[in-house]
């Protein structure tokens, strides 16, 4: 079985490009599409966009978005999100923009505190079906 | 449909769960897929936890992972995701500057975050691999 390697769908979304990060945008194997930890990164300049909680969780879906899509997936076929946030107390402001991306029947989730680079509030690491 | 499981038995002196005396598996395959649970820096000479920069662990796990997989049947150009724990995101630079030398190119997959490590370690790294 191979592994198939799915290209930035934008420039800015390139983060080994950008930051040097070894790392491919997601991997497409065995039916599913294993993405790389999604960052609140314009997808057009690669710019880091800290914001809000909230801010910053919009553009990661909008980045999960373009990057679903362009490898023949979408939002509507996670499987699996990982939410890392950078603290509980932010948990019910997660869930209130989560939610608006998760419409249809939504993926299993485990949300958690760790850090991320940068100082972002959030990372979400994702496994789609393909 | 049903998959088949497998518990592999790790190479001797690599069994980085059982070093942290874990209940756990270091690997297991599922379906198309080998699950590597996340490994810390066991140096495979005494089977015991290394202690050392985050280049020395980084290079220590990585290279124990190589040799897991290999003899497993698979191999670093078979690993797909790839999760790095690091008790200190201001050591990431480092860290990606040994992991760049064990990947190839295209890499797979990856996420990064900062957590709280078990015995003081410095990273744990988990993946996973085709079989």
């Amino acid at each position: 079985m191979m592994r198939d390697v799915i290209a930035a769908p934008r420039p800015g979304l390139d983060f080994r490009r950008h930051y040097g990060h070894h790392q491919s945008p997601a991997i497409r194997a065995g039916g599913l599409i294993f993405c790389s930890g999604m960052l609140p990164i314009d997808p057009d300049t690669g710019e880091r966009r800290h914001g809000t909680l909230t801010e910053e969780a919009h553009c990661i879906f909008g980045n999960l978005k373009l990057l679903l899509e362009s490898a023949g997936s979408s939002l509507d076929r996670l499987v699996q999100v990982h939410a890392l946030i950078y603290d509980s107390i932010e948990y019910d402001v997660l869930n209130r923009v989560y939610r608006q991306y998760v419409a249809n029947g939504p993926p299993a989730r485990t949300v958690w505190t760790a850090q991320s680079e940068a100082g972002f509030k959030i990372q979400l690491d994702v496994v789609a079906a393909a | 449909m049903s998959l088949s499981r497998t518990v592999v038995a790790p190479l001797s002196g690599l069994d980085a769960a059982a070093a942290l005396g874990q209940p756990a598996s270091t690997l297991v395959r599922g379906g198309p897929f080998l699950f590597v649970s996340g490994l810390a820096a066991v140096d495979p000479a005494t089977g015991r936890l290394m202690r050392g920069t985050i280049m020395g662990e980084t290079r220590m796990i990585l290279t124990n992972l190589r040799q897991l997989l290999e003899a497993a049947g698979s191999s670093m150009d078979k690993v797909v995701k790839v999760n790095v724990l690091m008790a200190s995101m201001l050591e990431a630079v480092p860290m990606n500057d040994v992991y760049v030398r064990f990947f190839p190119d295209p890499p797979p997959a990856r996420t990064v975050c900062g957590a709280r490590l078990p015995d003081g370690c410095r990273v744990m790294i988990e993946c996973t691999a085709l079989a």
